[in-house]
């Protein structure tokens, strides 16, 4: 039976998170826990919301560049406007709800969780399933009701 | 500087400023929790409003207070969370060190940005460049 080596042997060298210096100063490998625990739907609410405040990051970003837009005036605000219009603008902005709607509700999840409240296995299921699918349908009902009252158009 | 092992409700105290930074993170989530249902309100508002419409909704006080508040709070819980993700996977101190430096710059820079525009557009300020770099 034959087991891949560290890269450089060396564990205070590793780069993979499998090796955690102990406060005593000792390197010692870390529990293999992601392959020994069966995948469970609050390990994708966790791992969504670290994803989710990465891309909100992404889409402050674009907030702050359409602010910009509007401070410089009326025909950069146009380029942005016509941009946003634009079927692949239209993709990112549609991608944007999904994230602030994923932002708010596991973000409403982790702070229920953070009390100490609904860590059962029923209610912790509930606020993950809700925090993991609630966004989708919440932005697709956000997009008909924008194309619904003509303030967006194809 | 660590402060001595200290014990409450049986739980640890933490020795630096770990414990801090996270009722931090959760005081700015809540902040963010009606800011964030105020700005989908306020994209459905303003999505496709013509230059008019998006800078009269700019000269509302309230509006624009609001929307400061909303990028501040933000930049500054961003900032936290991609501390704890760089801590996370990170390992080698100097990249740590450097790529905790680059998100505070960036966050702040992303701040004074929202706050600097957000101003200009609240007074009512003539289109940039405006004499800037002109």
């Amino acid at each position: 039976m034959t087991h891949p080596a560290p890269s450089s042997g060396d564990a205070r060298d590793d780069q993979t998170g499998r090796f955690v210096t102990q406060p005593n100063g000792r390197v010692r490998p870390l529990s293999p826990h992601l392959q020994v625990w069966r995948w469970h739907v609050t390990m994708t609410a966790s791992i969504l919301f670290r994803v989710t405040i990465g891309a909100a990051t992404v889409g402050a970003m674009i907030a702050v560049a359409w602010l910009a837009a509007v401070a410089f005036g009326p025909d950069a605000y146009a380029d942005a406007l016509a941009f946003a219009a634009s079927p692949f603008g239209l993709f990112i902005g549609f991608g944007l709800t999904v994230v602030l709607f994923s932002f708010l509700l596991n973000g409403a999840r982790h702070l229920i969780n953070d009390t100490g409240a609904a860590l059962r296995v029923g209610p912790a299921n509930l606020l993950s399933n809700i925090s993991v699918w609630g966004p989708v349908p919440l932005a697709v009902l956000f997009w008909v009701l924008l194309f619904v009252t003509e303030r967006v158009s194809l | 500087m660590s402060r001595p092992i200290e014990f409450r409700n049986r739980v640890k105290v933490s020795e630096r400023h770990g414990a801090g930074e996270w009722t931090v993170e959760k005081a700015a989530l809540l902040v963010l929790i009606p800011l964030g249902v105020w700005v989908a309100s306020t994209g459905f508002t303003l999505a496709g409003a013509d230059y008019q419409t998006v800078f009269a909704w700019f000269s509302s006080r309230l509006n624009a207070v609001l929307l400061a508040v909303t990028a501040l709070v933000f930049f500054g819980y961003a900032g936290l969370a991609w501390k704890v993700i760089v801590e996370d996977y990170i390992h080698r101190p100097a990249n740590k060190a450097l790529l905790l430096a680059l998100v505070n710059v960036i966050c702040v820079v992303l701040a004074a940005a929202s706050v600097f525009f957000i101003v200009r557009l609240a007074l009512g300020s003539a289109p940039l460049p405006a004499g800037f770099g002109a």
